[in-house]
C-alpha cells in the first residue's frame, strides 16, 4: 500500500508517495538526501536519528513517514545558510564538542529545541533535555559547554 | 508471556544491508478514522488482524523486530475527542488518551492538581519519546517496565474504553492482566484516564529507580499515596509496586498495616520489609530478584514518609 503524502522539509514543501511501513528516517535519507541524520539503536534509545517534527525533538527511526503526513520537519541540512553556519554549529566546532560525528546532527537539533523552549537553560535543564541523545566518543562536557555557552551569548546581547 | 529480545546495537557504523533489512516492518493498510466510534467499526471488522497506533513509540519498535505484525493499523492520532487535559472539581482530572508524556509533563493544570505526574514525567524514557508516547498506548501496551500506572492505581484512577457496543469505565488497577496483557479488547479502545479529585489531607509521592542509565527503563517505580484522618492516623494507604512483575500490583499487607495507624519512620520501614514480599521481580540486566526486592522496601519506605510529609501539609 502506497500513500501519498505532503510535508515540509526544511521549508520546502514536499509531495511523496509513501509505502506505510516507512519510516521518516529512510523517507528523508533514502528518498531526499538527507542523510545528517542517523540510524543509531533503532529504539529510540540513542538519539542519532533525532530530527524535529513541528518543531519537537523525535526519533525517526520510530516514526512512520505517513504519520509526519502535514507536518513541518527540520533536518541538521537545513539550519545553514549557504555559507553561513547555524550558531548551534559554530558553537559545536569553538567547543570541539563533537569527534566521528555520528550524534552531531541529533545533538543540535535537540539542543536547538531546547534554545526554543527555553532561551536560557540553566546547566542541569541542558543536561536533563540533552540526557537522551549518546555520544560515543564522549563529548559530552564539550556539548554542554556549547549550549550553555551560546546559550549565555544569547542572554549578553538582549 | 512474551519474551522481548531488545537489540541494542552498540556499532551502528558495521551494519550490513543485511541486518538492516531485517529491522524493515512488513508492510500493512494504514487507516484514519476521525471518530473513535468509526475506529471502532473498522478494529471490528478487521477483527485481531488490526492494532491501534497512536503515537507509535510501542508499536513500531515491536514491528520492526517482528515480534507484532499487523495487517493494519488504525491511526487514531486525528480523533479531536482524544485529545486534551481537563479538570472538573466532581469528576477529578482527565487525560485524553492521545495526551503524550511531555504534555502531561508540561501542563499547567497537570502541576497545579497532580503535581506527582509532571516530577515522574521528568524522567521518562527521554525527551523524544515523551513528544511521541502518549498517556492512552503507554497504559494500553501493557509494557510492565514504566511509570504511570502505579501513580494512576494510587490515585484510584480509573479508565474509559470505548468499543462497538458503548462505553465502560473500569479502575486503571484491573486494565493489566499480564506481561504485555490488558483487559481490552481487540475492537476497544481506550479513550481517557480520570483521576478522582483526592480526599482532603492527601500525599502521594512516586520514586522509580534505574540501575544503569537514567534514560533507562526503571528497575522498580513505588507509589505510594496516603489519606489521613482528622487524628492524622491513614485513613486510605496505596502502596503501587512497578516494574517488579508482569503488571504493576498493590501491595495490600503493607496497605494494611499503615491504616488506622499514624505513620512513623519504623512504621514506613515495616511496610517496606513487607511489600518487599508481594511482589514478583524477576533477575534481568536491571537486576537480581533479591536486589529489586531491597529497592522495592526501600523505596516504599521513604515513599511512604515523602506522601505522609505532604498530606500533613495539605
Amino acid at each position: 500500500m502506497k500513500k501519498l503524502i505532503s510535508l515540509i522539509i526544511n521549508g520546502n514543501e514536499r509531495s511523496v508517495e509513501v509505502e506505510a511501513r516507512t519510516t521518516l528516517l529512510d523517507l528523508v535519507r533514502e528518498q531526499f538526501g538527507l542523510t545528517g541524520a542517523k540510524l543509531g539503536c533503532d529504539i529510540q534509545v540513542c538519539g542519532a536519528c533525532t530530527l524535529l517534527v513541528d518543531d519537537k525533538p523525535v526519533s525517526a527511526c520510530s516514526m512512520l513517514a505517513l504519520d509526519a503526513d502535514g507536518c513541518a520537519i527540520e533536518t541538521v541540512e537545513g539550519l545553514s545558510s549557504k555559507d553561513k553556519l547555524h550558531p548551534l554549529q559554530e558553537a559545536f566546532m569553538e567547543f570541539g564538542a563533537l569527534q566521528c560525528g555520528y550524534c552531531t546532527s541529533g545533538f543540535i537539533l535537540t539542543a536547538k529545541a531546547l534554545l526554543a523552549e527555553c532561551p536560557q537553560p540553566t546547566e542541569t535543564q541542558i543536561r536533563d533535555y540533552l540526557a537522551g541523545n549518546f555520544c560515543r566518543c564522549g563529548c559530552y562536557q564539550e556539548i554542554v559547554q556549547a549550549v550553555r555557552n551560546l546559550a549565555s551569548g544569547v542572554r549578553s546581547k538582549e | 508471556m512474551i519474551v522481548l529480545v531488545i537489540r541494542v546495537r552498540s556499532e551502528a557504523s558495521t551494519i550490513t544491508s543485511d541486518e538492516h533489512e531485517l529491522q524493515i516492518m512488513k508492510n500493512f493498510d494504514y487507516l484514519e478514522p476521525k471518530t473513535v466510534a468509526e475506529a471502532c467499526a473498522l478494529l471490528k471488522q478487521h477483527g485481531g488482524e488490526a492494532k491501534v497506533f497512536a503515537g507509535g513509540a510501542h508499536l513500531t519498535i515491536l514491528m520492526k523486530q517482528g515480534l507484532l505484525e499487523p495487517k493494519t493499523l488504525v491511526n487514531i492520532k486525528k480523533i479531536p475527542e482524544l485529545k486534551g487535559i481537563r479538570f472538573d472539581a466532581d469528576e477529578g482530572l482527565t487525560v485524553g488518551a492521545l495526551v503524550t508524556h511531555r504534555e502531561l509533563e508540561t501542563s499547567a493544570l497537570v502541576h497545579e492538581k497532580f503535581p506527582v505526574l509532571c516530577e515522574a514525567e521528568r524522567e521518562v524514557a527521554n525527551i523524544r519519546v515523551r513528544n511521541m508516547g502518549t498517556v492512552g498506548g503507554n497504559l494500553a501496551s501493557g509494557e510492565p517496565l514504566t511509570d504511570l500506572a502505579q501513580i494512576f492505581i494510587a490515585l484510584d484512577g480509573k479508565v474509559k474504553i470505548s468499543g462497538p457496543n458503548g462505553q465502560r469505565t473500569m479502575a486503571v488497577e484491573e486494565l493489566f492482566l499480564d506481561f504485555y496483557t490488558t483487559s481490552l479488547a481487540e475492537d476497544e479502545i481506550l479513550t481517557q484516564v480520570v483521576l478522582p479529585p483526592q480526599p482532603p489531607r492527601s500525599g502521594i509521592d512516586y520514586i522509580r529507580f534505574s540501575s544503569s542509565s537514567v534514560v533507562d527503563k526503571p528497575a522498580a517505580g513505588v507509589a505510594v499515596r496516603v489519606s489521613l484522618n482528622a487524628d492524622a492516623t491513614v485513613g486510605t494507604a496505596r502502596i503501587v509496586l512497578g516494574c517488579v512483575g508482569a503488571t504493576p500490583v498493590r501491595a495490600r499487607k503493607a496497605e494494611s498495616l499503615l491504616t488506622g495507624k499514624k505513620i512513623t519512620p519504623e512504621l514506613a520501614q515495616e511496610a517496606g520489609t513487607i511489600a518487599a514480599q508481594e511482589c514478583t521481580p524477576t533477575s534481568d540486566l536491571r537486576g537480581s530478584e533479591l536486589y529489586k526486592r531491597a529497592i522495592v522496601k526501600t523505596l516504599v519506605r521513604r515513599a511512604a514518609l515523602k506522601a505522609h510529609e505532604r498530606a500533613l501539609q495539605n
